[in-house]
């Protein structure tokens, strides 16, 4: 409630160019919503869809868009739900007037956003597939990266063996293991926990021991000075100093784990949005491929903004 | 040199005993090829309760000696004793308040003074930490900001928590290398008068290591003036606690202890101005 009347009252204060701004957005957003349900079609095409579903995605870009103008009154906002209100008349108007001809690689923006209609369970079931998968590797990978990066940070001689080491397997995309790693581990399943693990793994180590290495001598002086032994310094002293750097590079890596965990499901295991993404390429059907690739970059960006917030709650210090 | 040390100590059982002995200690930068902070075959007992101020000017080797003391720095030759024992590396036993802020910027004020609460030796329950910390906080003034992350408070805030959180460590002494070296000087005078009264009021043994004369004339019961390497001369200072600036320095003996300790600490100066200019 507090919220709202805040939103109210924060709508009120927004400078004038801002409200010319929304209104040319919102215009845009009725041109797109009006275009849509009118406009008919030019041309010849194999299939033609309800609009339904994308006359829904407009309304929640819509939303989405006025809720953040009006809570973080960012300028750069607008200007952004113009260009995707933008290219999507575009697209919509280009797709009517039979600009675009061909059917089976480019769609209706209908036809694209249809296919979350069509087919919700396998997406669902497909993302939550590869969610899981995505967590046991990342998980693993975060937890044994960090306590290993500790160590190394700390013990000299540990961090002499393991880095250049380290800087070998990174250069590697983790990718390249997994046709090896499909052959030794017992399950598809393993192969990507395994490709995952390995994406995270090293950047974690790498990262935690460069940020061991920047902690100030004289905090660490201090807690010597206190008596801290050498478990209490890796756990209470370098790991908290160390947590904002960690859960920086877990929403970089998070990225890269997205990416080699579609590539792994691509390789054989028959689950996961990547799988997904992989069936429909061989039905040709490209309407599909597409709505597999919008899911990944949704479900990416969700990670990162939760990743986001739990950082903002949980590191509320600056060095 | 052991007998020496023996009838020493006996000497001073009579009085009030010694709780800190230096003995005949040298220490090189041995990575280093400047003697920058090196010290050669320095003696030094301080009495318990005792407020010692080492004055001297950068590189004389006053810090470096804090180091041995503190623990983290290991002496080549001689030893230090705290308390009949000698010293093996940092302890509890003695409270160290450095220069550069050094509290952990993740843990709030409170969080800091507590965290100096569980490391010392004796053991509270979590209910008497928490109410300890406030105890110690709002004894430097701070107890309005116990909430406050280290990047909250300005430098004088920071050191004065870093003061209540050595002070937390509940030790016989407290070794303070130039704490107030980076704050202005309005605030330094406040913060001087502070630890001072609470020096007094926890029965503190204190080794303060400064470059200021005024400062240390302000704090100290003996003011141990440093040349490079070793010490030059130890003044007494008798002027009543709680001492209070504005007055002092409307005094005789303030002004004829200030004329020694500037000349004692200038002479060595220009001494060594002179060498470098003959080299």
């Amino acid at each position: 409630m507090r919220n709202l009347l805040s939103g109210i009252t924060a709508f009120f204060h927004l400078e004038k160019r801002m409200y010319i701004e929304f209104a040319i957005a919102t215009i845009l957003f009725g041109v797109n919503i009006i275009l849509t349900l009118t406009m008919g079609y030019y041309s010849e095409h194999k299939a033609y869809y309800p609009s339904n579903a994308f006359i829904v995605v407009l309304i929640i870009a819509w939303l989405v868009y006025a809720v953040n103008l009006f809570w973080s009154k960012k300028k750069s906002t607008s200007d952004i739900a113009v260009v995707l209100f933008g290219f999507f008349i575009l697209w919509e108007v280009s797709y009517k007037l039979g600009f675009i001809h061909n059917d089976l690689l480019i769609p209706s923006p209908e036809g694209l956003f249809h296919v979350f209609v069509e087919k919700p369970t396998e997406i669902r079931d497909d993302v939550v597939g590869s969610v899981k998968i995505l967590l046991d590797g990342f998980l693993m990978a975060v937890i044994l990266g960090t306590l290993l990066g500790l160590l190394a940070g700390w013990v000299e001689r540990v961090r002499e063996v393991l880095l250049p080491i380290s800087n070998v397997i990174t250069l590697i995309p983790p990718l390249m293991f997994s046709a090896y790693l499909i052959m030794i581990l017992p399950t598809f399943r393993a192969a990507a926990i395994a490709v995952i693990f390995f994406a995270v793994f090293w950047p974690t180590f790498q990262g935690t021991v460069a940020r061991v290495g920047q902690i100030d001598k004289k905090i660490i002086e201090a807690a010597k000075t206190m008596g801290v032994g050498t478990v209490g310094m890796l756990f209470k002293v370098i790991f908290p100093y160390c947590l904002p750097g960690i859960i920086g590079s877990v929403s970089k890596s998070l990225r890269g784990a997205f990416m080699c965990l579609s590539g792994a499901e691509m390789l054989g295991i028959n689950i996961g949005i990547g799988f997904f993404i992989e069936k429909y390429k061989s039905f040709a059907d490209y309407r599909c491929v597409l709505a597999g690739i919008l899911t990944v970059g949704v479900v990416t960006t969700l990670f990162d903004i939760v990743i986001n917030k739990i950082e903002k709650t949980v590191i509320k210090w600056k060095d | 040199m052991s007998e020496i040390n023996v009838n020493e100590k006996k000497e001073g059982a009579a009085e009030i005993p010694y709780t800190i002995e230096i003995n005949h200690v040298s220490f090189d930068y041995i990575d280093k090829k400047t003697r920058f902070g090196a010290l050669h075959d320095v003696s030094l007992k301080i009495r318990k309760g005792e407020f010692v101020c080492i004055l001297g000017s950068s590189g004389c080797g006053k810090s470096t000696l804090l180091g041995l003391l503190n623990g983290l720095n290991k002496a080549k030759s001689g030893e230090l004793i705290i308390n009949g024992k000698p010293i093996s590396g940092p302890g509890v036993d003695r409270a160290v308040v450095f220069q550069q802020y050094s509290l952990f910027p993740w843990l709030t004020a409170k969080g800091n003074v507590l965290f100096g609460l569980k490391q010392s030796a004796k053991k509270y329950t979590k209910k008497e930490r928490g109410e300890l910390a406030m105890q110690y906080l709002e004894s430097v003034g701070l107890g309005d900001s116990a909430d406050k992350y280290p990047s909250q408070l300005s430098g004088g805030m920071q050191q004065r928590v870093a003061v209540a959180r050595a002070l937390a460590l509940e030790s016989e002494i407290l070794l303070m290398d130039e704490p107030f070296g980076a704050i202005d000087p309005r605030l330094r005078l406040e913060l001087q008068e502070l630890v001072s009264k609470l020096s007094i009021e926890n029965q503190k043994t204190v080794v303060f290591v400064t470059h200021d004369i005024d400062e240390a004339i302000l704090l100290a019961d003996r003011i141990v003036v440093m040349e490079p390497g070793k010490i030059r001369t130890i003044l007494k200072v008798d002027f009543p606690h709680p001492r209070v600036r504005s007055e002092l320095i409307r005094s005789d003996d303030y002004e004829k202890l200030h004329r020694q300790l500037t000349s004692a600490f200038y002479d060595q100066l220009m001494e060594n101005i002179d060498k470098e200019v003959a080299l």
